[in-house]
């Protein structure tokens, strides 16, 4: 971790509305609101927030997947291929499509329904394969296919069974050997773990884990689950209203939360021990279509002060790595 | 042997007990209504001025009674009825005395046949590749001036649209015969001369019915694919960067396609009903008209004849579907 560390994906003041027309009534909703990540290569980025603050949002433009009703306002998204910066905003639709699985892949949340209901898990991995991989070495990823889910600790055969015939877990596990068959440089994972129980939970961290131990690159990861968050995450952004108010790494963040909403965050979670009543965050989340003036998080902050009414504050550098957008810190209410 | 004890066997029981339902309803049906074709027979003969004794008049009842075999008590009937049925024989017209009814099922049968199998055919192919296309390109206009036009299509009752079609073309411009199968006195053959007489007489009937029922599975379709087309699975292989042509084929229209199957072919099922009102409208000789005019004189063997053909065809075609369906969906099992 102390080496400088190269960047594999950033973005520039990224800014991702839903533009909806409703009865001649243009709706616009702030998903991804002026944010700038920069995640580095052989990490694991988290993404932490509420329901409806614009994590999948966020994900899917880190994905480079905007269609309608998602526009991307401004900003610039950068991967880094080849040793080169890109700028992936522009890029065709095929364009898009061969990154996919080869350079960028997307974990879903292995739900009942991620898998095409009349085919063989064996034909998915076809399809997902054989759409960027041709000749000769399809079969050599075949091969690796078939080995990748028996280091999952799937059973041998689990590629000829139906979606329907699998549990939950043996899904999820399905959906991260699909994701990691062809080596991608980024994994992007949307609640993996949510739909799972705790047990089969750990299997799936640990799971995620080794793979990304062995092939070195970088998983960003969203979910609400601060405690998956501790056990998988190198670093966690912070998510609130369509932007990120606090990052750092994790230990940074669990130890010295600086925003208040982190604070309520890590604080809702149980502790051994501890058998006292937890404080939630007051109140709920702001519609992203009516995002309060100011810092977003001012109706809902005990320290709430003038200036938090007034102006969203920026993003300032606590030491090295953790960062918080709060005026309470740093000293910028001057 | 499981398949056949747990799948084949159940659904073969149920098979033959909805014929044998549907049958015996069909049996009785006729018999409770007021209309009594041995009267209809005496009113008509009257009607031609015929002057009958009472006692001849008796006579007369008792041979068409006879003749009819509307003999005994209904149970009496219902017991020579299956006897005939067995061998096949579903007894004589009333109304086109002494015609059997399998004489004038086979003569009404292949103008059916050929316009309905020929037109459910088209109905289903047209309709679902558009309404297919059309579904997964549900943002562009031409998408949504298609579902617009179909919007004002579908609610037409059929009998104004089919009429409407009959006045244009065929009073108005004179393109096309107003009535008929084939033109009078036109003797079938396998001649281009006869073929082209048929397909021409055919022509507003199969219109009527492929442009109404297209607009139908066009509706569908174009749902069913806008539907699949948001799954999650749909959704996730274009993640996955698959090619499109896959997701089309394999995912969207793959999984799009299992209701319609079902659909077609309960569609040829209800064939052996006859297009009732597209036959009356436009005069065509097939099983509708024959039934229509079954049902106005009484003639019990032949509406008989008529509706068991459809009830047969109907259930064997949903035992089919019934068979058939865990080939297309892996979901629907055996055991």
């Amino acid at each position: 971790m102390a080496e400088k560390q190269q960047t594999i994906l950033r973005t520039q003041n990224l800014q991702a509305f839903y533009v909806l027309e409703m009865q001649g009534a243009q709706k616009i909703v702030k998903a991804v609101n002026e944010v700038n990540l920069q995640v580095y290569e052989n990490e694991i980025y988290g993404i932490a927030g509420e329901s409806g603050c614009g994590k999948t949002t966020l994900l899917k433009t880190l994905f480079n997947e905007i269609a309608p009703p998602l526009r991307l306002i401004e900003g610039k998204l950068y991967y880094r291929i080849n040793d080169a910066e890109v700028d992936v905003t522009g890029m065709s639709a095929d364009e898009k499509r061969r990154l996919r699985m080869e350079y960028i892949s997307y974990i879903p949340q292995g739900s009942m329904s991620v898998f095409n209901p009349v085919q063989r898990i064996r034909g998915t991995f076809q399809d997902f394969i054989g759409s960027h991989v041709s000749g000769k070495n399809r079969e050599q990823v075949f091969e690796l296919a078939h080995r990748r889910v028996l280091e999952l600790g799937l059973p041998r055969n689990v590629l000829d069974t139906y979606p329907h015939q699998l549990s939950g877990g043996m899904r999820q596990r399905v959906t991260i050997a699909l994701a990691s068959v062809l080596n991608p440089r980024i994994m992007i994972g949307d609640e993996p773990t949510t739909a799972l129980d705790v047990v089969v939970q750990r299997g799936v961290i640990q799971m995620l884990k080794e793979i990304q131990r062995s092939l070195k690159n970088t998983i960003i990861m969203v979910t609400h689950d601060m405690g998956v968050h501790a056990n998988i995450a190198d670093r966690i952004g912070i998510m609130y209203a369509g932007k990120i108010v606090e990052e750092g790494t994790t230990e940074q963040i669990f130890a010295n939360p600086s925003h208040p909403y982190t604070q309520f965050l890590i604080n809702s979670l149980p502790k051994f021990g501890d058998k006292s009543m937890r404080d939630s965050v007051p109140g709920s989340p702001p519609s992203l279509a009516d995002v309060p003036k100011g810092c977003p998080f001012h109706p809902r902050c005990p320290h709430a002060r003038d200036i938090c009414r007034q102006q969203m504050p920026d993003l300032t550098r606590l030491n090295d790595d953790h960062k918080v957008a709060c005026w309470l810190v740093g000293g910028q209410d001057g | 042997m499981i398949f056949v004890k747990r799948y084949l066997i159940p659904r073969l029981i149920a098979y033959f007990l909805v014929i044998w339902v549907g049958i015996t309803v069909v049996f009785f049906i006729p018999r409770l209504t007021p209309n009594d074709p041995v009267m209809r027979m005496i009113g008509e003969m009257r009607a031609r001025g015929a002057n009958l004794e009472p006692g001849a008049m008796d006579g007369i009842i008792s041979d068409l009674t006879e003749m009819y075999g509307l003999e005994g008590s209904w149970l009496d009937q219902y017991g020579a009825f299956w006897s005939r049925l067995v061998n096949g024989d579903f007894g004589v017209s009333f109304f086109q005395f002494p015609a059997p009814v399998n004489q004038l099922i086979g003569n009404a049968l292949p103008w059916t046949l050929g316009l309905l199998l020929s037109t459910t055919a088209i109905t289903w192919i047209i309709g679902n590749m558009v309404g297919g296309i059309a579904g997964y390109y549900t943002r562009r206009r031409w998408s949504r001036a298609m579902d617009a036009v179909a919007m004002v299509i579908r609610p037409l009752p059929y009998y104004i649209f089919a009429f409407a079609l009959l006045l244009i073309f065929a009073y108005l411009v004179r393109w096309f015969p107003i009535t008929g199968g084939a033109s009078l006195g036109a003797l079938p053959s396998f001649t281009w001369d006869y073929i082209r007489n048929v397909l021409w007489h055919s022509f507003l009937p199969a219109a009527s019915l492929i442009v109404l029922g297209g607009t139908v599975t066009f509706q569908t379709m174009k749902l069913l694919v806008q539907n699949v087309n948001a799954e999650s699975f749909v959704q996730y292989a274009k993640l996955g960067g698959v090619t499109e042509d896959r997701i089309v084929r394999k995912y969207i229209i793959r999984n799009a396609m299992l209701p319609q199957i079902t659909g077609l072919a309960l569609s040829f099922g209800q064939i052996f009903s006859g297009a009732l009102i597209t036959e009356i409208v436009f005069g065509y000789p097939g099983l509708g008209m024959l039934l229509y005019r079954a049902i106005l004189n009484g003639d019990y063997n032949l509406i008989m004849g008529i509706t068991i053909l459809s009830i047969v065809g109907i259930t064997t075609a949903i035992l089919i579907v019934d068979l058939a369906y865990p080939l297309f969906d892996p979901r629907v099992r055996y055991v």
